[in-house]
């Protein structure tokens, strides 16, 4: 594994001007299950030992996480060294590339149903817990979780099996590629990319988890299924359940016990672990037994005999489930075989809600058994109709969702029902991150009503995943994750496929929507209207804005792509000189790449006034000389009342005209006759 | 009773005002026909004459209806013209009723005035059918001008401008 016996082949792309990929060099050992790895080095010093990790298409790498641990060394760590867009040439497109100091050791598991020589304590302790104790203690530190513990993703630092280190978290959604057992209880019930970015007992659990593995050689449940050990763990509790009878150095069991306490709040954090790596002895954590029911309660075949065992057979059943909530039989349960008054209570108060609540039944009914299944079980994720989702674990689980091209309903039933605030009404303690949480899923809500055009899914998609590329078809291939890269996407997607469509799609709308921190919310009014022309005015108007704000110029094919598609917009002005002078200036604008010139031509309210003004004084113009021109026609003119009026008249003044003239003839022939 | 009387005086006021070419104001033909009786006692010859050869005259002014009432004037003005050289020999001549009842028992006068009446009818109508025949063929001019006019409009503003809002 040494640097010097591995070599990058083929042509190399290169990451920020510094680091070389190598595409031609895969490195399986060092690739995760949904992200590749390949050979790299750095061009300033290539002794030493890199590889890069490519992030799968479409899936939103944590940059939150990236931005945190670039450049961070950590004894429990993997140094990452960058991050960013690289070219991809096999895909050809581009992708996400991270970048990490390569561990000179191979990875302590390969896989979960492998077994190996088991670390002994000594060895655990110092060459596991230690260093990652120190990397839990940097994440805090830098207010980020890893969410991705596990043996199979831990690497020894040396040949020799020194140290171990934590491989990668951030080319994933959170706890993406976790097994479920290594997971808490609640992010265990979750689809894996909506495990959310959880807390830092979630990786406490994790490295639990991943401890009482490696000092036992072998994952004991690697040969379960997740739905049994999940039981398991609500029968025994998680040490039970993954221990097992296995027999473990009494000094881990301290430790793993504490790691692995069912309860989040009691869990034990840094400082503890810290603490008893200085020898301080704690007190063990004894896991609370779930209260039991006096007489066990029948449902869907099986008899259950606490609430969180029931609440999770429920979240699997929603059709007896709500049938048992409706007759009363669980109500009745909770009362008198568990004496739990209070929650009874609250089920028959929820049930009376549905059941008289203006909503439609059937979502009524779902909403009743999601918010009592929440209310049984408080430390669960939300759970609707078989999907468990975390409430931070949306975003990137409809990422995923749409990525996959899979089926989107039961995310958005879950932001439209508001199941988010029903979760957080039904915690036992209070967390203020849950109101933030709760407010920006009401904004969230707004958007998927709106399902017009810049709203809907889509919006949610890039409102959520503040990392998402937009995946529109003229931009997915140029990962386009920041706004400044938006334009010279489609710049270059015109190029390859100018004529084709709007620039403008569904996609390109939610993430500029998303992205931009200037308001542009009039012209994506406009742009779902109904009107071609307001939508097409619409569409200019915030390429241009976006040009204009972005200070982005040299985009003569996207412009020439939008000219093309402006002719109703030009033939809209009823002027032919206007429009004469529009048809020779678009595509002088679309040469130059001017949108923003372009839009102004096309979209001044004083030259549409005065075109609309000029117009209505033509059409009238033109009304009055066809009324002239059929008065003519018709014969009307000069044979009318008025025609022979006239003629009268003329007839009268030539008559008096003659006697004038005969008067003045015979006085001027009496004078000169005498 | 009044009431009644005075409304038809009052419509009968109105229709005169209304009325234009050989229409005129009662007030101010009673002071016309009020001067003319003043008048008689100095030029009985010439009222008589006047009275017998202006009868065309005075026949198309009775008889014409209508707003426009000119055909009195063209019948007038020529009627006028055939009789004024026997009106100029009474006036610079013998001004007497003898010489008077002379030329209307002759029949040359008579034949002048009453041929210059039938000519001034003749006038009458026959000018409107030519002035007719005349603005018919200026108006095709003025037809051709105004369509050029609508095309220049539909060059400039396009089809939209023919159809009504």
């Amino acid at each position: 594994m040494a640097n010097e016996e591995l070599k990058g082949n083929g042509p190399a792309v290169t990451l920020r001007e510094r680091y070389q990929i190598y595409p031609g060099s895969p490195l399986p050992g060092y690739s995760g299950p949904t992200s590749q790895a390949f050979y790299a080095e750095d061009r300033r010093d290539p002794k030493r030992a890199y590889f890069a990790l490519i992030v799968r298409p479409g899936f939103p790498p944590r940059t939150n996480v990236l931005r945190a641990l670039k450049g961070v060394e950590c004894p429990g760590l993997m140094t990452m060294a960058e991050w960013g867009v690289v070219d991809w040439p096999p895909a050809n497109r581009k992708v996400m590339a991270v970048v990490y100091e390569r561990p000179l050791g191979e990875r302590v598991m390969e896989s979960l149903s492998d077994t190996f020589r088991r670390i002994d304590e000594g060895d655990a302790v110092r060459k596991v817990v230690t260093p990652l104790t120190e990397a839990l203690k940097k994440l805090r530190a830098l207010g980020v979780t890893h969410r991705a513990i596990r043996p199979t993703n831990m690497f020894w630092t040396t040949p020799e099996h020194d140290r171990v280190v934590l491989g990668d978290c951030a080319t994933t959604p959170p706890g993406y590629d976790q097994p479920a057992a290594l997971e808490a209880m609640d992010s265990a019930q979750c689809h894996p990319a909506g495990r959310g970015n959880g807390s830092f007992a979630d990786d406490a659990y994790a490295l639990g988890a991943s401890l009482s593995v490696l000092l036992q050689g072998r994952a004991l449940f690697a040969r379960q299924d997740d739905a049994a050990i999940l039981r398991a763990k609500m029968l025994n509790g998680s040490y039970s359940a993954l221990v097992g009878d296995a027999r473990m150095p009494v000094q881990m069991i301290e430790v793993l016990r504490g790691l692995m306490g069912d309860d989040a709040q009691q869990r034990w954090h840094v400082e503890a672990l810290e603490l008893w790596l200085a020898g301080r002895r704690l007190t063990p954590l004894v896991n609370r037994n779930e209260k039991r029911a006096a007489r066990a309660f029948s449902f869907n075949g099986g008899d259950y005999n606490t609430v969180r065992e029931l609440a999770a057979a429920m979240a699997g059943n929603y059709e007896l489930a709500s049938q048992i909530i409706l007759d009363g039989r669980l109500e009745l349960w909770l009362r008198r075989s568990l004496d739990m008054a209070e929650k009874a209570g609250v089920v028959n108060d929820t049930m009376h809600m549905a059941v008289s609540g203006a909503m439609d039944r059937k979502y009524a009914f779902d909403y009743m058994v999601a918010k009592v299944c929440m209310m049984l079980d408080p430390l669960a994720p939300i759970r609707y109709k078989g999907l468990g989702v975390m409430p931070d674990g949306l975003g990137p689980l409809l990422a995923v969702t749409m990525v996959e091209g899979g089926d989107i309903n039961l995310i958005a039933e879950c932001i439209l029902r508001s199941l988010s605030k029903a979760w957080v009404e039904t915690r036992e303690s209070y967390n203020p991150e849950n109101s933030i949480l709760e407010s920006a899923f009401n904004q969230q809500k707004v958007h998927l009503e709106r399902q017009s055009i810049g709203s809907g899914p889509e919006r949610l998609l890039y409102e959520m995943n503040p990392s998402m590329p937009c995946i529109s078809q003229y931009t997915v291939d140029d990962y386009v994750v920041d706004i400044r890269d938006l334009l010279p996407a489609l710049n270059a997607a015109a190029a390859k496929n100018a004529g084709k469509g709007w620039p403008i799609d569904r996609h390109v709308a939610a993430f500029v929507a998303a992205r931009v921190s200037f308001d542009i919310e009039r012209p994506f009014f406009d742009l779902a209207d109904g009107n071609p022309l307001r939508s097409i005015l619409a569409m200019l108007n915030i390429l241009a804005l976006l040009q204009w704000r972005l200070g982005q110029g040299g985009l003569a094919p996207l412009a020439g792509w939008v000219a093309g598609m402006l002719t109703p917009a030009i033939t809209s002005f009823h002027n032919r000189e206007a429009r004469k002078e529009l048809e020779r200036e678009v595509p002088r604008l679309a040469r130059d790449g001017n949108l923003v010139e372009m839009a102004r031509l096309l979209d001044s309210p004083e030259a549409r006034q005065q075109d609309i003004k000029g117009f209505e004084e033509a059409r009238q113009i033109w009304a009055e000389r066809q009324r002239l021109i059929k008065d003519i026609e018709a014969g009307h003119v000069g044979t009318d009342e008025e025609g022979v009026k006239t003629a009268r008249q003329i007839a009268a003044l030539i008559s008096v005209t003659i006697a004038f003239i005969t008067t003045v003839l015979l006085l001027i022939a009496r004078i000169f006759n005498g | 009773m009044a009431k009644a009387k005075a409304k038809p005086a009052a419509k009968g006021k109105g229709k005169g005002k209304g009325k234009t070419g050989g229409g005129a104001k009662p007030v101010n033909r009673i002071a016309f026909l009020l001067a003319l009786m003043a008048m008689v006692p100095f030029s009985l010859p010439t009222l008589m004459v006047m009275v017998v050869a202006l009868l065309p005259t005075l026949g198309a002014a009775l008889a014409e209806r209508g707003q426009s009432r000119y055909a009195w004037i063209c019948v007038g003005g020529l009627n006028y013209a055939g009789l004024s050289p026997w009106l100029f020999d009474l006036w610079f001549g013998h001004h007497t009723i003898d010489y008077a009842l002379h030329e209307i028992t002759g029949v040359s006068m008579l034949l002048a005035a009453y041929g210059a009446a039938g000519a001034g009818w003749l006038i009458y109508l026959a000018v409107p059918p030519v002035v007719s025949a005349i603005t018919g063929m200026t108006s095709q001019r003025q037809s051709v001008t105004l369509q050029a006019q609508q095309k220049k409009l539909v060059e400039q503003w396009g089809d939209g401008i023919t159809h009504a809002e």
